[in-house]
């Protein structure tokens, strides 16, 4: 593609505030044509970066250097499942679910289940090493990756890790994934499948206030108790999900924490009548409990949707990524609220409470520029209260171009000197999804029209 | 007093230079780096035979003084440690909050942190647990300028910056020297149990694919051929099978769970095999043996030889090598298809490359790779202990040149020269 009109949908990612068209945009079938692509690419000096589906929410797809957008969603096909030794070998441009769906009636499925697991890649999930709601119990993105096919910016094709388990050398495998594109183009992934836990029980715990809620969080894993899930959602969110979806959500309650154990049915009840006494000690109005798979299912559809479900809010929203230590989402908490107040601005909360891991939606009207300008403020603020409390500025969603500026607030010249040096292992012309993760110099984004429009 | 001397895998004695401060140890790596000095960073010294002995002079450089406590959020079931801490110093502090590490690290009582890490020891429980790669949420290293720098934070879901913690497990300290170490934990599981199954040769396949389709979800499936369990089975003063094969299927959970899961497999096992299957719930005490995950580093092994293939192939290899005719004690994490093989008997050094290049050549047939974990230092190079260099090597050396370009670090220890 290469006419404006077509380009405009590639300027930008979920993270719809900075924007910039590319060039061109490719659609390679092969790791040959990725490898002729990148050789041109190099040849001709033009920048170059790969992109999924589009869903990132931190611009992680976003053509800083404009140049050209190598689009992976034609490499979509899976290539070996071999269930005795649990592992599969996709391409990048296969839907996170496409995966988990091909497995159905086999008893496995692919572990990593970031909300947008209908759209995003699969090559875009390595890139930012993505979470989900069930990452607490079963890791993210790295955990999964046995093996990678990456095209390095010179055109050079490697191999890293496959099948098997401890092969020599360093694992480029685990710095590859999470590097956000920066080191080149992955072409095929190796992945661990994962066998389905046999049975569920999944809670509803209604709390009048927030601090009853993350106080039940830090009891349950303080009682040895690994839950698959544990999600939380304040009263905010919870009017929209609710409007939307209508699983029965009170609409007066502070919070509600979705609470799931999963494994073999043998020892289930015990566990969820552990989590059902700490829930009601920590002050719960009420636990209920998904009597059906519907029950269960409508739950997890509100809950991976309730983003969507936003719009019922504001005309526009910005979700935030911050990570916090579990014990501290009390504090971090009551400072978003505080941020809110401050800048006249209403905050929902919807999370992963048992990794710590915030998301705070801002809601707003991207018409009015003086709301964006409080939008970016608070957003700023609460990413710093997050450092400030020992955790980080993004769990899951990316560095991308967001938060590039906070790169060094979490980590000191030296270190992101030695990630400098990794990326030049990699990536020493810097052609590879230029101005991306570190801030450096000769990054400087031309953020023309980091036009402060519209978030997402 | 005699200044502290080490000799690593043959080589030295070499000075042992034991900086107490992270300053202290900056400095060392300055010096060093100004005169050229190899450093080869030291801990319990429990696998320093581990790669290819060092070739230049330099200075080993004991972690064992950094070893405090930095930070120990038990409620947000972390820990933050200087990497001198020995594993079980570790373990029992983390214990006492009901927390562990899940990572069955041999001779946990001299082995610190820091050399496990860099060494990416592992054992029986990575088929429940995984590996070091898993546990590692944040890491500090003296870079080679002997300034610290750190990647990940203290936080278990993290995506800010790339993940240089994986690049330091497993990189046999080869990058830079680990100071500190965020881990993520789990907790102590309220029960384990331990089932042992012996197994006649015919059946070994079916019975590891019947494990591997079993209901029950074991943390460690383990395959040992006769003589290592004998000799596993005697240290536990346990009464010995005659089987060719044991398998033992460790189980950890709530009590409800355990029990149903030991029900479960006797039960699945009967359906199986019938009388060819003799079944036994274990003793503590051979929980303990086979868990203490030492066996690894079995003293009495002349030359021990680690292959990673597929899970799917740990049967028929573990059968080939067995067939080969030379005594050998066989341990594998059939889940994970990890092989230990212990030879006890000394033998001359061509006849001993020669049983490498078969088992390497099973190995790949297998799909994996085999590692030389141990024979005697004058035989070591690269290609013996590390076996051909893997397909992505020219990027692990550029990775290594741009960390440690005058190659301060271990040089030439790891896999390619590396």
């Amino acid at each position: 593609l290469s006419s404006p009109s077509d380009l405009v949908v590639y300027e930008c990612d979920g993270f719809t505030i900075a924007k910039n068209k590319p060039d061109v945009v490719v659609f390679p079938t092969s790791t040959e044509e990725v490898v002729a692509i990148v050789k041109a690419c190099g040849e001709m000096g033009v920048p170059f970066l790969p992109r999924g589906a589009g869903t990132s929410l931190a611009g992680g797809c976003l053509p800083v250097g404009g140049g050209v957008m190598i689009a992976l969603t034609r490499m979509k096909r899976i290539l070996e499942v071999n269930y005795r030794d649990r592992y599969a070998v996709v391409e990048p441009g296969v839907v996170n679910l496409w995966l988990t769906n091909h497995l159905k009636g086999q008893g496995y499925h692919y572990a990593p289940d970031p909300s947008s697991q209908g759209a995003c890649t699969i090559g875009g999930n390595v890139a930012t090493n993505s979470g989900g709601p069930h990452t607490l119990k079963y890791g993210v993105t790295v955990n999964h990756v046995l093996g990678l096919e990456l095209v390095l910016p010179d055109g050079q094709f490697v191999r890293t890790g496959g099948p098997t388990e401890d092969n020599p050398g360093y694992d480029l495998t685990g710095v590859i994934v999470g590097s956000e594109g920066t080191f080149g183009v992955v072409t095929k992934v190796w992945v661990r499948i994962t066998r389905n836990p046999e049975a569920y029980r999944t809670l509803l715990g209604v709390f009048e206030t927030v601090d009853d809620a993350t106080n039940t969080i830090s009891d349950i894993i303080g009682a040895g108790i690994i839950p698959g899930a544990l999600e939380m959602l304040d009263g905010l969110i919870m009017q929209a999900v609710e409007a939307a979806f209508h699983f029965g959500f009170p609409l007066d309650a502070g919070a509600v924490l979705i609470m799931e154990v999963d494994g073999l049915e043998a020892g289930l009840d015990a566990d969820a009548e552990a989590i059902t006494a700490i829930a009601k000690k920590n002050g719960a109005r009420e636990v209920r409990r998904a009597n059906s798979d519907a029950e269960r299912l409508l739950l997890w559809k509100s809950r991976k949707q309730a983003f969507g479900a936003v719009g019922r809010l504001a005309p526009s929203f910005c979700t935030q990524d911050g990570v916090v230590p579990r014990s501290r989402l009390p504090e971090i908490l009551r400072a978003i609220q505080a941020i809110g107040r401050r800048h006249a601005l209403r905050i929902a909360n919807v999370f992963h409470a048992g990794d710590g891991n915030i998301h705070p939606i801002l809601l707003f009207d991207e018409r009015d520029p003086e709301q964006v300008r409080r939008v970016l403020a608070a957003s700023n603020e609460i990413l710093d209260e997050c450092i400030r409390l020992g955790g980080s500025v993004t769990g899951e969603h990316g560095i991308g171009v967001e938060k590039i500026d906070f790169m060094p607030k979490l980590f000191t010249p030296e270190d992101l000197a030695m990630m400098l040096r990794l990326r030049r292992a990699f990536n020493p012309d810097g052609l590879c999804s230029p101005a991306k993760m570190l801030p450096t110099a000769g990054a400087c984004i031309e953020q023309s029209k980091a036009g402060r429009r519209a978030a997402l | 007093m005699d200044a502290p001397t080490c000799t690593i895998d043959g080589f030295g004695p070499l000075p042992v230079v034991r900086p107490d401060t992270l300053t202290a140890l900056g400095e060392l790596v300055r010096e060093a780096g100004a005169r050229g000095t190899a450093l080869y960073p030291i801990g319990g010294q429990t696998m320093l035979d581990l790669g290819v002995p060092p070739q230049r002079e330099g200075v080993a450089v004991d972690l064992c003084g950094l070893d405090r406590v930095i930070d120990f959020p038990a409620r947000d079931m972390t820990v933050t440690v200087q990497a001198g801490i020995t594993v079980a110093g570790l373990n029992e502090i983390i214990g006492r909050e009901r927390l562990c590490l899940p990572l069955d690290i041999p001779l946990a009582a001299k082995a610190t942190l820091g050399g496990s890490l860099a060494a990416n020891a592992s054992g029986s429980r990575r088929h429940g647990y995984g590996t070091a790669r898993d546990y590692v949420i944040g890491i500090n290293a003296i870079n080679d300028a002997g300034e610290e720098f750190k990647a990940g934070g203290r936080v278990v879901k993290n995506v800010a910056g790339y993940d240089l913690c994986k690049l330091l497990v497993g990189s046999l300290g080869t990058l830079g020297i680990i100071t500190q170490v965020t881990l993520k934990l789990r907790p102590l599981p309220e029960q384990q149990a331990l089932v042992s199954v012996a197994c006649q040769d015919s059946s070994l396949e079916a019975l590891l694919d019947r494990l591997h389709a079993s209901r029950t979800r074991p943390v460690t499936l383990d395959l040992l051929n006769r003589p290592a369990a004998q000799e596993m089975f005697a240290q536990a003063n346990l009464p010995v099978s005659e089987a060719p094969w044991t398998v033992l299927i460790g189980f950890d959970g709530n009590a409800a769970a355990v029990e149903w899961q030991v029900q479960q497999l006797r039960d699945e096992m009967c359906e199986a095999g019938g009388e060819k299957l003799a079944l036994g719930l274990s003793s503590p005490a051979l929980r303990a043996s086979s868990l203490a995950a030492d066996w690894d580093l079995w003293p009495k092994a002349f030359l021990t030889l680690k292959a990673n293939v597929l899970p799917s192939a740990v049967a028929g290899f573990c059968r080939n090598v067995t067939n080969l005719g030379q005594p050998c004690y066989l341990r594998a994490h059939a889940g994970n298809g990890i092989v230990i093989g212990h030879l006890t008997e000394a033998l001359a050094k061509e006849q001993a490359a020669g049983w490498v290049h078969v088992w390497r050549r099973l190995a790949s047939a297998a799909r994996g790779h085999l590692i030389v974990r141990r024979c005697p230092s004058s035989w070591k190079d690269a290609s013996l202990v590390w076996g051909p260099a893997p397909p992505a090597a020219w990027l692990m050396h550029a990775v290594k040149q741009q960390f440690d370009p005058r190659s301060l670090f271990n040089p030439g220890r790891f896999v390619d020269g590396l």
